[in-house]
């Protein structure tokens, strides 16, 4: 009787579980619970080290390859790592991969470059989307003015003050890519040990475990994953955002999956064997 | 951009992320409409912006300039649109020879060297860089995991090696290896889990962000409108099965 009572819940319409995420997700949206972000990620620190590490006025190539599609986890780690430049005085060239970035790219250079005071054209440019990615990077490692010309605004690159020193890779302190797709193994291969230009990431969190090998030789930096990574990102630079914001729910969701997941099976355990 | 616009794009915003959730209680019609828009808006922009950014500045600026030499690679690009059309198809080989053999050339030495050479040396360099008095916790540790990494490539290596029948000492390695792709797919499940609650969770503060009084509460009455429609099509499809029964 009690087994055929405790099965019913293996047989639940899924949908109620949607309902019950859809509360544990939006409740702490309406009303923060404030948890903190304790565990910083050791990948993670390298990225934020490693620019801290670095003088001021030096150059980042930053390869903002996705849409909106990734946007909740890479946008919090694109705006968090363009603070630390601009914060360290490191100008900041943006480019981008993918046409659905453009968009996203406008939304960061209309907020960010006014909390520190950046000047388009100065501190930071953007340049404008380019389709096949492999000509590219292979391009940049010898003029970056062959390939981009011009910026988004139609300024001549070459005579821009930001772009001044700058010719290839060997000129960048680094070039980073935060991206949803495939395209930071592409940075590795073409970039990173072809020009031996120091090369960071910042990925889903999906993606997340399979750069474990580039870390560890050191082909990649450091890696920002998913939005835990924003956060940590954020704590570190000591400016909280919306990266910091979702790990109240992210925890909240976690604790319903185990709970969901240890419930299961040992309603299971207990039909089976009990 | 205008205050208007602001909040009619608001507007959209919220309804096409609930459209699309709609899906997850049934499919209905607003899903399709939102489905259908997302690929045409995207195919939209993807034109917009290669137009602008590719087209305008890469090919027709340098010709208005008398750069003629940008025509060559121009033709080799539009020869791939000739596949389309089958008495002309022909025509796109000529681009995709030039495709294929640059994009092999670039790609299979990067390839080898970053993804194959380089992660070979990379599991075999720390087993060499052992040594000292292992007098240090993380001394230990490393060398653990030297070891440890090592063990479970030629592990998972063995698992995929498919040319010995996989029995005896082969079968055991092969073994091990699986649950080493085990442990891998369980880190990587758990991330994939972090990752969606991430993307939801992105919808839903947007969906918040949208549910205020600037934009006159698009979020709720949206969403109120749909459950409305659902409670009738929920009536209406009874009562349309009831009539076909009594048929």
């Amino acid at each position: 009787m009690f087994k055929e009572y405790i099965s019913k819940f293996l047989k639940l319409d899924r949908r109620w579980i949607f309902l019950l995420l859809t509360i544990v997700i939006f409740v702490p949206i309406i009303k923060p619970l404030g948890l903190p972000n304790i565990s910083i990620g050791s990948n993670t620190k390298r990225v934020y080290d490693f620019i801290e590490a670095l003088p001021e006025g030096g150059f980042a190539l930053l390869s903002l390859d996705y849409d909106p599609s990734t946007r909740p986890e890479l946008h919090p780690q694109a705006i968090a790592v363009i603070r630390h430049c601009f914060r360290k005085n490191i100008r900041v060239a943006i480019m981008t991969f993918l046409p659905g970035a453009t968009g996203l790219i406008d939304e960061i250079v209309e907020k960010i470059p006014k909390e520190y005071n950046k000047k388009d054209g100065i501190d930071y440019v953007v340049l404008p989307y380019q389709p096949n990615y492999v000509a590219v990077m292979t391009q940049l490692g010898s003029d970056i003015y062959g390939i981009f010309r011009t910026d988004t605004k139609g300024r001549s690159t070459k005579d821009l003050p930001v772009m001044k020193g700058i010719k290839s890779y060997k000129d960048m302190s680094f070039a980073m890519c935060i991206t949803g797709t495939a395209l930071l193994d592409a940075w590795v291969a073409y970039a990173g040990d072809k020009y031996k230009v120091p090369m960071l990431g910042g990925v889903t969190a999906v993606s997340q475990p399979g750069y474990g090998p580039y870390l560890q030789k050191g082909q990649l930096k450091g890696l920002i994953g998913g939005m835990k990574g924003a956060a940590d990102y954020e704590t570190l630079l000591k400016k909280l955002d919306r990266g910091t914001k979702g790990i109240d729910s992210l925890n909240l969701a976690h604790f319903l999956v185990l709970i969901l997941i240890i419930t299961s099976n040992i309603i299971i355990l207990i039909t089976k064997y009990l | 951009m205008s205050e208007t616009w602001i909040i009619i794009g608001g507007w959209f915003a919220a309804g096409l992320t609930i459209f699309m959730f709609s899906f997850l209680y049934k499919d209905n019609p607003f899903f399709k409409i939102a489905e259908h828009l997302y690929l045409g808006a995207g195919m939209g922009w993807l034109f917009q912006v290669s137009l602008y950014d590719v087209w305008i500045p890469q090919v027709w600026d340098p010709i208005m300039q008398g750069k003629l030499l940008v025509i060559v690679p121009a033709l080799l690009g539009l020869s791939l649109v000739a596949q389309f059309f089958p008495k002309i198809s022909w025509v796109s080989r000529y681009g995709f020879t030039f495709v294929m053999g640059y994009g092999a050339g670039l790609a299979i030495p990067a390839v080898l060297s970053t993804d194959f050479m380089s992660q070979v040396a990379g599991t075999i360099e720390p087993i060499f860089k052992i040594g000292g008095t292992f007098n240090t916790v993380s001394a230990w540790t490393s060398a653990f995991n030297a070891f440890f990494i090592f063990f479970g490539l030629i592990c998972v290596l063995f698992y995929f090696f498919f040319s010995v029948e996989h029995k005896g000492m082969v079968k055991k390695a092969s073994t091990v290896g699986i649950y080493f792709l085990m442990l891998y797919f369980g880190a990587v499940f758990g991330n994939t889990v972090m990752g969606r609650f991430s993307l939801l969770y992105g919808r839903f503060d947007d969906l918040y962000f949208y549910s205020s009084s600037k934009y006159f509460y698009a979020s709720q009455i949206i969403a109120l409108a749909l459950v409305i429609y659902f409670i009738i099509e929920h009536f209406t499809s009874k009562k349309r099965k009831i009539q076909q029964e009594a048929k």
